[in-house]
């Protein structure tokens, strides 16, 4: 029993790494009938797998068990000089399984939730750990960083919390893909964190949100005062903006490097392993072991990911709010 | 927006080459507009729906929960005073109703015990009665009895002694010598 959810992670690599596989000895005869270059044993199974594209493997129940489909092409629509390529990629599509899932997941929570309130009973399975999860997040993230009146915050970042943990963790079952491992996708998150801040910043202090954006600071000598906004302000616009891209850089680089070493692990257990088993193939069983070492690891860096992008944007809020103190 | 994505642009560039594919292969930094487009517009829809099907619900519920428990323990903080106060008077009547039973048993005793003593009292002073008045009635029945006797006798012995002088004797003058001789008998 205890090597249970261990043997599962390792099939679920194993799997994961099934259409790799495959793709490999899909690509051996085309290659050996191509030439005998060494060129084109090469295959890049790692950078398919972290990048977008508008194709996606699923699962499938002829042999080899995956299907590669192709994902319908939109024209662009053009909004002034923008072209905006609207098509679905594979991350699009698990920003929707994500979005559906976590939907579907807590708004059911919720009405066990509701229903196990109404009749006197404290919530059981899945709506407990939803309302365990959303008071921590809520009691020991969000209220503390935010600060006062900082329950209207609440949905936001329970929302951005819920939302990067779906994204983290669909990105480490088989045949998913890492949706926050994708820049664009963080970049867009943390310009809405950075929005929230700003709105927020004005909400809290009106006029004085200016302050945050000049330095004008009365205790220094007259002469000083232009000099120091000259030097200062753009400073502080600097400071505004490198929060949000840090919260962007963190959350893709983690979640793509965590990928990166797992695929080379995997890529490594196919090196080792061989075609013909030999008593030196189980040199194999240690980068296998180390990929679900790591895997087990990034399932933890899923969490922590999360945690800390909502605890950043709670402490972002909270500070600009207290700005004017 | 367009501001931090040229931020980002700019400080992707010198950091691309280590990622930069060859030959094609998408960079990791390139921004993709569609894909921001579809991340703004699912997270938007996302953040609406939950707020209004999953945390607003939620976290009603645990506030209602939470007032309800708070409540509860208001009460039961009353309760608790209330029964404390109760079961402090139930104590107090408790040692009052004690008090004055003992009180009660005192005075009892009390009672029992001045009444025997009056009893006794009144016995004794009424024995005394009885026999003061038995004395009396001895004493004047011995006086009555005496008295008799001696008249008697008086009688005897002028019987006597007229008969033996042959004569009658004056009864009243004669009476009164044996009266008086009897009297010294009597004085002796």
């Amino acid at each position: 029993m205890k090597i249970g959810p261990f043997a599962s992670l390792l099939a679920a690599v194993l799997l994961a790494a099934a259409p790799l596989r495959a793709q490999e000895h899909a690509e051996a005869p085309a290659s050996a009938a191509a030439a005998e270059t060494a060129q084109a044993e090469k295959v890049d199974i790692i950078t398919p797998h972290i990048t977008d594209g508008n194709h996606m493997e699923v699962p499938w129940i002829l042999p080899p068990f995956f299907k590669e489909i192709t994902l319908p092409h939109f024209e662009p629509v053009h909004i002034g000089p923008v072209t905006l390529d609207l098509s679905p990629t594979k991350h699009v599509v698990f920003l929707f399984i994500g979005a559906i899932l976590l939907f579907t997941l807590l708004t059911v929570s919720a009405r066990r939730h509701a229903r196990a309130t109404r009749s006197g009973q404290a919530p059981k399975g899945g709506p407990n750990v939803a309302e365990a999860m959303i008071l921590y997040i809520r009691n020991e993230v969000i209220l503390p960083n935010v600060g006062h009146h900082g329950e209207k915050f609440v949905p936001y970042l329970l929302t951005v919390f819920f939302f990067i943990l779906t994204l983290n963790l669909l990105g480490l079952v088989p045949f998913g893909s890492t949706a926050t491992g994708n820049i664009s996708v963080t970049a867009t998150l943390a310009f809405l964190t950075f929005v929230t801040v700003e709105v927020a910043g004005i909400r809290a202090n009106g006029w004085g949100y200016l302050n945050t954006l000049f330095y004008w600071n009365n205790d220094l000598p007259v002469v000083m005062r232009p000099l120091m906004f000259l030097i200062m302000s753009p400073v502080e616009m600097i400071g505004k903006l490198t929060k949000p891209f840090a919260l962007a850089i963190r959350l893709f680089a983690n979640m793509t490097a965590g990928h990166i070493v797992v695929l080379a692990f995997v890529g490594l257990f196919f090196g080792f392993a061989g075609t013909v088993l030999t008593f030196s193939s189980l040199v194999a069983l240690a980068p296998i072991t180390m990929a679900v070492l790591i895997m087990v690891l990034e399932i933890f860096v899923a969490f922590l990911q999360a945690f800390i992008f909502t605890l950043l944007s709670s402490v972002f809020i909270g500070q600009i709010r207290e700005a004017h103190h | 927006m367009r501001s931090t994505l040229t931020i980002l642009a700019a400080l992707a560039v010198p950091a691309t080459p280590a990622l930069a594919a060859e030959g094609g292969n998408p960079n990791l930094l390139d921004p993709h507009y569609g894909l921001m487009f579809w991340t703004m517009v699912i997270f938007a829809a996302l953040f609406l729906l939950l707020r209004k099907f999953a945390f607003g619900p939620i976290l009603d519920a645990v506030n209602a929960r939470e007032q309800a428990i708070a409540d509860a323990m208001a009460a039961a903080e009353r309760d608790r005073a209330e029964s404390a106060r109760i079961l402090a008077e139930q104590k107090a009547s408790i040692e009052a109703a004690r008090t004055e039973a003992q009180r009660y048993i005192a005075e009892g005793r009390a009672t029992a015990e001045s009444m025997r003593t009056e009893m006794l009292e009144a016995t004794r002073v009424q024995q005394g009665e009885l026999l003061d008045r038995a004395r009396k009635e001895i004493e004047s029945e011995k006086v009555k009895a005496i008295d008799e006797l001696r008249r008697e006798a008086v009688d005897i012995a002028l019987a006597g002694a007229g008969r033996l002088i042959g004569q009658k004797l004056d009864a009243a003058a004669d009476r009164k010598l044996v009266e008086e001789y009897l009297a010294t008998l009597g004085s002796k």
